[in-house]
């Protein structure tokens, strides 16, 4: 919103109006109903939901959590109740706020995701779908789309069809890739971007010889990963003409600014919810006072400036 | 009651050997059953979760959580003096059912007396008949706090190395006439205990048993889906320790799966 000093929070995605360039992260928020006992789901910028895959998934075995230094390694592994009762009872719940919705769809095959994603925009309750590519804790379906340009792409091309509101990809990072992927899946007809999903990821109990994870890898979040993601939203919004929403490791404001400058327009907080449930309200807080101390009057005014300052 | 976000100030500590209770002032609104849980963040040093504690007493405008030394955020939580601000959320999760009559036998497991001496109080202001089964490693482990136990309720304690009380494990302190038909078990410690007390309870026992259990959490508040324990109900399917529990009825959990893994 327009705040009395001209201070101006609101961003435009693909079309989508967002009261804060704040989102939170898929799988970070389960679907919005347990944060809501602490947090104003009107406060976001957008919601993007837990993974839903067409049947109901029971996840991986525990454990499912490990901390490492300034990091978090999970292996939830989708874990829902499948498109069905999430079309019944949590999509109309997320529906009386006011907060675009970002469909979080995953699959273990093509036809899934296919399928899925048209339910969802026929649905008439979602913003936008997020197609999760690159979910590290399931084999086929997850990191399978997202290593292979060419099939991620056919597989973007085959759900553009089927959709008829905006198509978000999420990706991993892909050192070397990034550059490469992020054109395919535009040419494919994406309309905007998510980065970063986790890092593939291990750690081993040394005492007792065996994997911290009963799942044995998982996802790396958290700042550990910020930086990592600032490179890749860097790769990405430098090869594409799409928005795209920054995330990993978002801790503090200037975490955030620091995605904008490099090419995000809108960022999403992850790991940072499941510590402090208010951290989007707080940072869009923070976000108007930075601003206002450095002069910025509406958010796009950061975003990619760090190209338009000659750099890179 | 949905959970609060606060800070607390520090008012005491109280050291019993390896483990502190720390003592601080909640609001009105501050109202938590026995079992539930206070998350709290334990300091920076690249440590970013919260960590889940039990509510060890609680009376007034004050509450306390009693904490074991296992690690980094134990080690700074326990270190907290008087002034001392924390960041808490809470409480958290589903608490024991108090409603059951009979007589009421609570079995400990290490730090698992925390959240079962807090059961204990509630019960026997309620009129309950409360013996506290407890287990330990060793007889001076926990400094006086047996001692100081031993004044608010009938303890009997058991250590693995036999220096203090019985020999053995929490289990060794169950007598013949405490059956599932006149008592009721709560019980609070490692894995591998519920496992053997759900075996000795029997099938036909579960039914008088709940347990709270001891998951790895992240959000404590049922979003993330990362401390889960395996359920009856569902097969192959899981229930959230934070939010379901991490107070169960016995019955509700697949112990096959619950002991896979130890
Ligand atoms: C519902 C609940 C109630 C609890 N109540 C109490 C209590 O009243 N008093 C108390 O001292 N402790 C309690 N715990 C355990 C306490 O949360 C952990 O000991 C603490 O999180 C360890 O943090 P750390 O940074 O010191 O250790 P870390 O360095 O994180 O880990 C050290 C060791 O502790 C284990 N550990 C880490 N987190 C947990 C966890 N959440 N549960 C079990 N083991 C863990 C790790 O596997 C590791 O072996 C409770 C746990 C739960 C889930
Ligand atoms: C517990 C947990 C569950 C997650 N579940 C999903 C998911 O279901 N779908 C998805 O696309 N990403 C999922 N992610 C990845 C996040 O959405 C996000 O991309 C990643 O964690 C990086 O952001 P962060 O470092 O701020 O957490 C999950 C992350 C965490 C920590
Ligand atoms: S800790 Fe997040 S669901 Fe239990």
């Amino acid at each position: 919103m327009e705040a009395d000093d001209g201070i101006d929070l609101r961003v435009e995605l693909a079309g989508i109006s967002l009261k804060n360039p704040f989102l939170v992260c898929s799988g970070t928020f389960g679907n919005g109903r347990e944060m809501s006992e602490l947090v104003d789901l009107n406060a976001l910028g957008g919601l993007m939901t837990k993974a839903v895959t067409l049947e109901p998934c029971p996840g991986n075995p525990p454990p499912r959590l490990w901390e490492t230094p300034s990091g978090m390694l999970n292996s939830i592994g989708l874990e829902n109740k499948g498109l069905e009762r999430f079309l019944a009872e949590d999509l109309p719940w997320l529906s009386r706020f006011d907060v675009p919705v970002w469909v979080n769809v995953a699959g273990f095959s093509a036809r899934e995701y296919v399928e899925w994603a048209e339910a969802v925009s026929r649905s008439g309750l979602a913003a936008a779908v997020e197609l999760n590519i690159s979910c590290p804790n399931v084999e086929k379906g997850g990191a399978f789309f997202s290593r292979r340009p060419r099939e991620a792409a056919e597989l973007v091309a085959r759900v553009r069809e089927v959709v008829d509101i905006p198509l978000f990809v999420k990706l991993p990072p892909l050192p070397g890739a990034m550059r490469e992927t992020a054109l395919a899946v535009a040419e494919a007809g994406a309309d905007g971007l998510s980065l970063i999903n986790t890092l593939p990821a291990m750690a081993v109990d040394v005492e007792r010889c065996r994997p911290r994870l009963g799942n044995v890898t998982g996802g790396l979040s958290g700042p550990a990963i910020h930086p990592v993601a600032v490179h890749a939203v860097w790769e990405a919004s430098g090869a594409v003409d799409l928005p795209v929403i920054g995330m990993g490791g978002i801790w503090s404001c200037s975490d955030a600014v620091e995605m904008l400058m490099a090419g995000a327009a809108a960022v999403a907080v992850g790991t940072l919810n499941l510590v402090d449930p208010r951290a989007v309200p707080r940072l869009a807080e923070e976000l108007a006072g930075f601003m206002r101390w450095k002069g910025y009057r509406r958010v796009p005014d950061m975003v990619g400036l760090l190209r338009r300052r000659g750099w890179g | 009651m949905p959970p609060l976000a606060f800070r607390a100030t520090v008012l005491e500590r109280r050291d019993y050997g390896c483990a502190s209770e720390v003592i601080f002032r909640v609001g009105d609104g501050f109202s938590p059953l026995p079992g539930q849980f206070v998350h709290i963040l334990c300091g920076g040093g690249g440590r970013i979760i919260r960590r889940p504690f039990s509510v060890f007493r609680h009376e007034g405008g004050i509450a306390s959580v009693l904490v074991r030394e296992v690690g980094g955020g134990t080690a700074w939580l326990r270190r907290r003096r008087r002034g001392d601000e924390l960041d808490i959320l809470g409480p958290l999760g589903r608490g024991f059912d108090l409603t059951g009559g009979g007589e009421h036998v609570l079995l400990a497991g290490g730090i698992g007396v925390a959240p079962l001496a807090y059961l204990g109080r509630r019960l026997t202001e309620r009129g309950g008949k409360v013996t506290l089964l407890w287990g330990m490693e060793k007889g001076t482990e926990y400094g006086s706090l047996p001692e100081s136990l031993g004044e608010e309720f009938d303890l009997h304690i058991a250590t693995a190395d036999g220096s203090r009380g019985k020999e053995g494990t929490v289990l060794e302190l169950l007598s013949p006439e405490m059956t599932p038909g006149t008592h009721l078990f709560y019980a609070c410690g490692p894995r591998s205990m519920l496992v053997a007390l759900t075996e000795r309870l029997s099938t036909a026992g579960l039914p008088s048993l709940q347990v709270s259990v001891e998951e790895r959490m992240a959000c404590g508040l049922g979003a993330c889906r990362g401390c889960t324990v395996p359920a009856v109900e569902h097969p192959g399917g899981y229930l959230a320790a934070c939010r379901d529990g991490p107070v169960f009825r016995a019955e509700e959990l697949d112990w096959k799966r619950m002991m896979e893994s130890i």
